[in-house]
């Protein structure tokens, strides 16, 4: 943890007051703040001190840290290196090998009890070797460097629940970071990859108020994660009067009409890229002409055709996790022992998608 | 052709709105008669709002351009936009890569943020005196 606030390191580069004031403003719309915190928040970084960030990366595809690398909000080079003392990143540090595993080592000696811990993928439990760094099962290192960490964030969704490596049959089995962390403050970033704008937004967060905001019951932040896709979708409207695409080429697709018919999960998904969009607000998959896939709700590979409305039954699976969620019980819960009784059969079960899965008349005709 | 803003793209598609146009609209009127009658200065944030492709440059085109126009050069270019409804600023951050950061709507008499500060006015009176003394 630096002896120096924020305030101080921004002064010394030459920074106005002004520069303070827009840089803060930026965080708190980067926050999902309404704008008449700005004040509180320009209080709290005058004092905010730079913690120590251990990040390691399990079973994933490197996409949470691509995403993270792309947001242009301030700026990814401002987020780490004024904000945050990045002590250890396996694909972003220059360090390799031993010189690389003591600065995760002297990072958690020097900040015993105050370093943040962010993790990226999932960890495999039926043979640790299926994934070691330095010869060290993710397991253990996850358990080694949380033992003394202030907090835990789980970014992305193989980290928060399991995401790609836990999709039936689960052949490494591969398990979330919440389920083998329980105590400590744990914040689940889910998406595949997460809006690179709500990583480094609750990141600012946790760095300006020293504190987690406030989560839903999967542990997400509620300022990002509170309202389904569908509500805030601007094609909303044209639910709401029954018109829908009914193929990806049709007059209604040309029209930007909802796309639920074509098995959007928008109603299902809790995120917020309706809002905070891809590529510098340039766009999003609905915006795109495709529906939402539900990335950031748990199990979201086993949860049927991405190409089905919601409407439609797509075996036992989506069934036992729409009863689930009728119940109120968490769909991960469900997933978990559906993983367990129908792991054989589940391989018989995934049917790829063909083109026939782009309408519903042709949908509708198989089935019927 | 350095950013993705350089794509130039243009939106004809009316049909396509959220519905948030006219309540924007209402929440400014509202918020021009509090800063009336008690002063109270209001921000909206743009962002935090979905919007339908073309949408928000509807908005922009509504609110039209005043009599001022104010740019700050602090981490990145700043521009303060007064509209054509005085007292209403369309405020758009930008980062030092001249990406978009922030957009804001403001109603006050003037954004805070343009006034000089406390902090800056003392820090170049510092530098105003070790100036002249050098000179002497």
């Amino acid at each position: 943890m630096s002896k120096q606030s924020l305030l101080d390191m921004l002064q010394q580069q030459g920074i106005t007051r002004r520069g303070f004031l827009k840089y803060c403003s930026a965080l708190t719309s980067l926050m999902a703040l309404p704008p008449s915190m700005m004040p509180a928040v320009a209080a709290a970084l005058e004092t905010a001190r730079r913690p120590s960030v251990i990040w390691l990366s399990f079973q994933e595809c490197t996409g949470c840290t691509e995403s993270l690398t792309r947001s242009h909000s301030p700026t990814i080079e401002g987020l780490i290196f004024n904000h945050i003392s990045l002590d250890y990143h396996h694909t972003l540090q220059a360090a390799s090998g031993t010189a690389a595993e003591q600065a995760r080592e002297q990072a958690m000696h020097d900040n015993k009890g105050k370093y943040l811990v962010i993790v990226d993928g999932s960890i495999p439990l039926d043979n640790p070797g299926f994934s070691t760094i330095a010869g060290i099962s993710n397991v253990d290192m996850l358990r080694e460097t949380v033992a003394n960490a202030h907090a835990v964030i789980a970014v992305g969704t193989c980290a928060a629940y399991g995401g790609l490596p836990h999709a039936s049959p689960n052949p490494t089995g591969a398990v979330s970071v919440g389920e083998l962390v329980k105590d400590k403050p744990l914040i689940n970033i889910p998406g595949c990859p997460p809006v690179p704008t709500v990583i480094s937004g609750v990141l600012a967060h946790y760095l300006t108020f020293g504190s987690i905001p406030e989560l839903d019951e999967l542990g997400r932040p509620k300022v990002f994660y509170g309202q389904s896709i569908h509500d805030r979708c601007y094609r909303r409207s044209f639910y709401d009067k029954g018109k829908f695409a009914m193929s990806f080429d049709d007059e209604g697709a040309r029209k930007g009409w909802c796309l639920y018919r074509l098995g959007c999960k928008g109603p299902m998904t809790y995120n917020a890229c309706a809002t905070l969009k891809w590529n510098q607000q340039t766009s999003w998959p609905v915006e795109s002409g495709h529906g939402c896939l539900g990335c950031s709700e748990p199990d979201f590979w086993d949860a049927g055709s991405f190409y089905r409305a919601l409407s439609i039954p797509d075996g036992d699976y989506a069934k036992a996790a729409g009863y689930a969620v009728a119940a109120g019980v968490a769909v991960g819960a469900v997933a978990g022992v559906m993983n367990r009784s129908t792991k054989a059969s589940a391989v018989s079960q995934h049917s790829p998608v063909s083109v026939d899965d782009f309408s519903v008349n042709k949908n509708n005709n198989q089935e019927g | 052709m350095q950013h993705l803003s350089d794509i130039k793209i243009a939106v004809d598609n009316p049909s396509l709105e959220t519905g948030n146009l006219p309540g924007i609209l209402s929440e400014i009127e509202q918020a021009l008669e509090e800063l009336l009658n008690s002063k109270q200065v209001h921000r909206i944030d743009l962002r935090a709002m979905p919007w339908s492709a073309g949408e928000e440059h509807k908005l922009e085109q509504m609110l039209g351009r005043g009599e001022v126009t104010i740019e700050l050069n602090a981490l990145g270019k700043s521009i303060f936009q007064e509209t054509r409804y005085s007292g209403v600023w369309l405020i758009s951050h930008y980062n030092e890569a001249e990406e978009l950061i922030g957009k804001i709507i403001e109603i006050s008499y003037l954004p805070d943020m343009v006034f000089a500060q406390q902090e800056d006015i003392s820090r170049g009176l510092e530098r105003l005196k070790t100036q002249r003394s050098q000179d002497s």
